[in-house]
C-alpha cells in the first residue's frame, strides 16, 4: 500500500512545478534591469597616465600578449588589444606604480577588430556602463 | 602488501630490473628497460593494481630519447605505482598492453596521434582529435605552436597594428 | 547484417560538443563510434611556452564546469616539486571554494539530466539556482565563471566578512531546494522507470575501464581521493563517502545528489572556523621550480583529475601532462555501454556518467 502511494505520488511530482506560474521570475529584463556592480569585479582597464612609469612589466606578465607599448605624448605607453584580453588581472597584480587598473565595465561593444584595441588616451577615459 | 614488499617481490622475480626507486608514503615510483616493461606490468597487474590512470609520454630531444610513464594504483591497499620507460627517438615503437588493462587503448591511440609512438598489438590507432593533419606530430619538441599559427592563419597581416592615441 | 547509422552530432537536443556515430538494426544499437575533438584546445602544448603565474589563467578553462578542480591540481604539483609550505588560511579558503565548485558541478548536471530525459523544466530550474555559486565566485574573485584564484603559494584574494555571509545564505537556500530537487526531480516515477537497470557497470569492469568519480563510487568501490590522499584543508574536516551498490544509471545519479549534501556540510565546518594570517605566500613572477616531476591527483567533481608536471630548472614548465576524468568515460565507458542497449537509452547513459566534453579533448 505504501509503495503504491509512492508510485502515484511519483507519477504526479512534476505538477509541483505548476506553482512557479505565479512566481517571480529569476531572469532580468537587461538593460533595463541589471545586478547590481560587485567590486572587485574584472572589467575594462583604465591607465592613470600620470603614474604609468613605462616599465612594461604588464605587457612581460600578459599571458595572451596583449599589451603593447606605443608612442603618445613623447614617450611610451601601453595600449591594451581587448580581442586578445581575458581579463586576469595579472597585469594590475604586478604593476609596478599601481597605474593600471581593471574597473566594473562589463560591456565591450564593438564592430570591428580595430576599435576593440585601446590606445593610452583612450585607456585613461573613465569607463562607462 | 606494503610498498616496500612491492619493491622485493619485483626484484626477486626480475633481478636488476627496476633503477631509480623512489618510496613515498603512499607511491612507488621506478624505471625500467624496455625489453622489460610488459612483464613487469603483467606482474603489477597480477599483484593487484588493477586501475590503470593515465600513460603520459615526454619528449626529452636532447637525449634523443621518449619516456613513458605508466600511473598505476591498487584500490584494495590504496597505494599507487609510477613505472618509467625509455624509448628511442628514432621510430619509437612500444608495446600496447590492452590486453591488460581495457582502458589503455584510448589513451595509447592519443599518444600515438600526437606524439607518434607505435603500438604494437593496439587494435585502432586512427586519428582522435586532429583532422586532416599533415605537420609532424604536433607535442613533439621541434614543433613551434607559435609559428605555426603565424604562418597559417596570421599570414602577410600585422599582427599587433599600432594605433595612435 | 545490414544496419543504419545515426549520427549522435554536436547539433542534438541531448549531447554538447561531442560527436558519435550509432549503428543501429532497428532499436538495438550495434555499437558506437566516437568523434572527439570539438574542443581540442592544446593545453598541454600551450603551457610549454609561459611561466607558471600565466598558466594559472588556462587552467579554468581544462574544464569549465569545475574550473577550481584543475587550479588545485597544478598549483599543489608545482608547490610539491619547490617543497613550498602555503599558509593554512590559504588553505582553508582554497577547500571552501572547491567545494562550492563541487555544488555547482552537480547542480549543472541536474539541469543537464533533466535535458537528457526531455525534462526541460529541469534543466532551467537548476542553471538558474547555479546562478547562487556564480555570485558568490565573483564577490571573491571578480570573475563569474573563471575565477582565476590560486596562485602558486596561496590564493590571490582574501575572503571578506561579505562573502561569508552571503555564502551562509546561499547554503540555506541550496539545502531548502535540494529537497524541492527531491519532490519532482529524484523521486519522479519517469526519472526512475528511465534509469534503473539502463546502463549497468560491474566493479571489475568499471575499474579495468578506468571509470572513476561518483560513477565508480555507485558500483561499490569507494575510492574518493579526499579521504584516501588527502590534500589541502581535507584532513580537517568530517564526511561521508556515499557509495551505492547497484552500479545503474540511477545509482550514480543518487550519489550525485548525496555528494551536494555532503558537500554543503563541509562548507559548513570550514566557514566556522577559518584561521587568521596571511593568504598567500609573495613570490617572484618568474618562479623558477628546481629541477624535478611531481604527480598530483585531485577528486573533481567529475572523477579522478592528475596533473604530472616535469620542470628542468627553468621558470617555464618542461611538460605539463593532464588527465581529465571524462576521456575514460566518454570515449570508453559509454561505448561499451551503449552496446546492446536501445536507441532510447543513449542520452540516459551518456548523461548519467556526466562526461565534460572539455575535459576529455583538453
Amino acid at each position: 500500500m505504501a509503495y503504491l502511494t509512492e508510485k502515484i505520488n511519483g507519477i504526479f511530482s512534476p505538477f509541483v512545478l505548476l506553482k512557479n506560474l505565479f512566481r517571480k521570475p529569476v531572469t532580468l529584463q537587461f538593460p533595463y534591469d541589471s545586478l547590481p556592480p560587485v567590486a572587485g569585479y574584472r572589467g575594462r582597464h583604465i591607465l592613470d597616465l600620470d603614474k604609468c612609469r613605462g616599465c612594461f612589466v604588464c605587457s612581460m606578465i600578459c599571458p595572451n600578449k596583449a599589451i603593447t607599448p606605443v608612442e603618445f605624448r613623447g614617450r611610451k605607453y601601453p595600449q591594451v588589444d581587448l580581442g586578445k584580453c581575458c581579463f586576469c588581472q595579472l597585469c594590475e597584480e604586478y604593476c609596478a606604480g599601481a597605474a593600471i587598473r581593471l574597473t566594473q565595465q562589463a560591456i565591450m561593444v564593438t564592430m570591428d577588430k580595430e576599435s576593440a584595441i585601446l590606445g593610452p588616451e583612450a585607456l585613461s577615459q573613465a569607463p562607462t556602463f | 602488501m606494503m610498498i616496500d614488499k612491492i619493491e622485493s617481490h619485483l626484484n626477486a622475480k626480475f633481478p636488476d630490473a627496476l633503477s631509480n626507486v623512489a618510496a613515498g608514503d603512499r607511491h612507488v615510483i621506478f624505471a625500467v628497460e624496455q625489453k622489460e616493461s610488459y612483464p613487469v606490468l603483467g606482474e603489477l597487474k597480477s599483484i593487484g593494481f588493477d586501475h590503470l590512470s593515465d600513460v603520459t609520454a615526454v619528449d626529452y630531444i636532447d637525449q634523443q630519447e621518449f619516456e613513458l610513464i605508466y600511473h598505476l594504483r591498487s584500490h584494495q591497499q590504496r597505494i599507487r605505482a609510477l613505472m618509467k620507460v625509455r624509448i628511442p627517438r628514432q621510430s619509437p615503437v612500444a608495446s600496447s598492453v590492452t590486453a591488460l588493462w581495457g582502458g589503455a587503448q584510448m589513451h595509447e591511440r592519443e599518444i600515438h596521434e600526437l606524439f607518434g609512438i607505435d603500438f604494437l598489438g593496439n587494435p585502432d590507432l586512427s586519428e582522435l582529435f586532429l583532422e586532416d593533419w599533415e605537420e609532424i606530430p604536433p607535442f613533439r619538441k621541434d614543433f613551434d605552436t607559435r609559428k605555426y599559427v603565424k604562418e597559417e592563419y596570421y599570414g602577410d597581416e600585422e599582427q599587433y597594428p599600432v594605433v595612435k592615441g | 547484417m545490414s544496419f543504419l547509422t545515426i549520427p549522435f552530432g554536436p547539433q542534438h537536443p541531448a549531447a554538447g560538443h561531442f560527436h558519435a556515430l550509432i549503428k543501429v538494426d532497428g532499436e538495438t544499437v550495434l555499437g558506437l563510434d566516437p568523434y572527439p575533438g570539438y574542443l581540442h584546445r592544446g593545453f598541454e602544448k600551450l603551457m610549454e611556452y609561459r611561466v607558471h603565474t600565466q598558466n594559472c589563467m588556462l587552467l579554468d578553462r581544462i574544464c569549465i564546469l569545475d574550473p577550481l578542480s584543475n587550479e588545485a591540481g597544478y598549483v599543489n604539483a608545482v608547490e610539491e616539486i619547490g617543497r613550498l609550505e602555503v599558509p593554512v588560511r590559504a588553505k582553508y579558503i582554497r577547500t571552501i571554494m572547491l567545494e562550492l565548485g563541487r555544488i555547482l558541478s552537480h547542480i549543472s548536471w541536474i539541469g543537464e539530466m533533466g535535458m537528457a530525459l526531455g525534462f526541460d523544466s529541469a534543466c532551467r530550474i537548476a542553471w538558474g539556482d547555479r546562478e547562487r555559486i556564480i555570485r558568490l565566485n565573483e564577490i571573491i574573485s571578480g570573475g563569474r565563471i573563471y575565477p582565476v584564484l590560486f596562485c602558486v603559494g596561496g590564493v590571490r584574494r582574501d575572503i571578506s566578512p561579505e562573502f561569508v555571509d552571503k555564502s551562509y545564505e546561499a547554503l540555506d537556500y541550496l539545502e531548502r531546494q535540494l529537497e524541492f530537487y527531491d519532490s519532482f526531480f529524484f523521486k519522479n516515477e519517469t526519472f526512475i522507470m528511465r534509469t534503473k537497470g539502463v546502463g549497468k557497470l560491474g566493479a571489475s569492469e568499471a575499474v579495468d575501464l578506468g571509470v572513476t568519480g561518483p560513477n565508480l563510487r555507485a558500483c561499490g568501490v569507494d575510492y574518493d581521493i579526499r579521504q584516501d590522499e588527502p590534500y589541502e584543508a581535507y584532513p580537517e574536516v568530517n564526511f561521508k563517502v556515499v557509495t551505492r551498490e547497484e552500479g545503474d544509471a540511477y545509482a550514480r545519479c543518487l550519489c550525485r545528489r548525496g555528494e551536494i549534501a555532503e558537500s554543503i556540510s563541509i562548507v559548513r565546518q570550514l566557514l566556522k572556523d577559518v584561521p587568521g594570517g596571511p593568504h598567500r605566500v609573495q613570490l617572484d613572477p618568474m618562479y623558477k621550480t628546481p629541477e624535478g616531476e611531481s604527480h598530483f591527483c585531485v577528486e573533481a567533481a567529475r572523477g579522478e583529475l592528475c596533473f604530472h608536471v616535469v620542470s628542468d630548472g627553468s621558470p617555464i614548465p618542461y611538460r605539463v601532462k593532464v588527465r581529465g576524468p571524462s576521456f575514460s568515460h566518454s570515449l570508453v565507458a559509454f561505448p561499451y555501454l551503449a552496446e546492446g542497449s536501445t536507441i532510447a537509452d543513449i542520452p540516459v547513459i551518456y548523461w548519467s556518467l556526466a562526461p565534460c566534453p572539455a575535459d576529455m579533448d583538453r
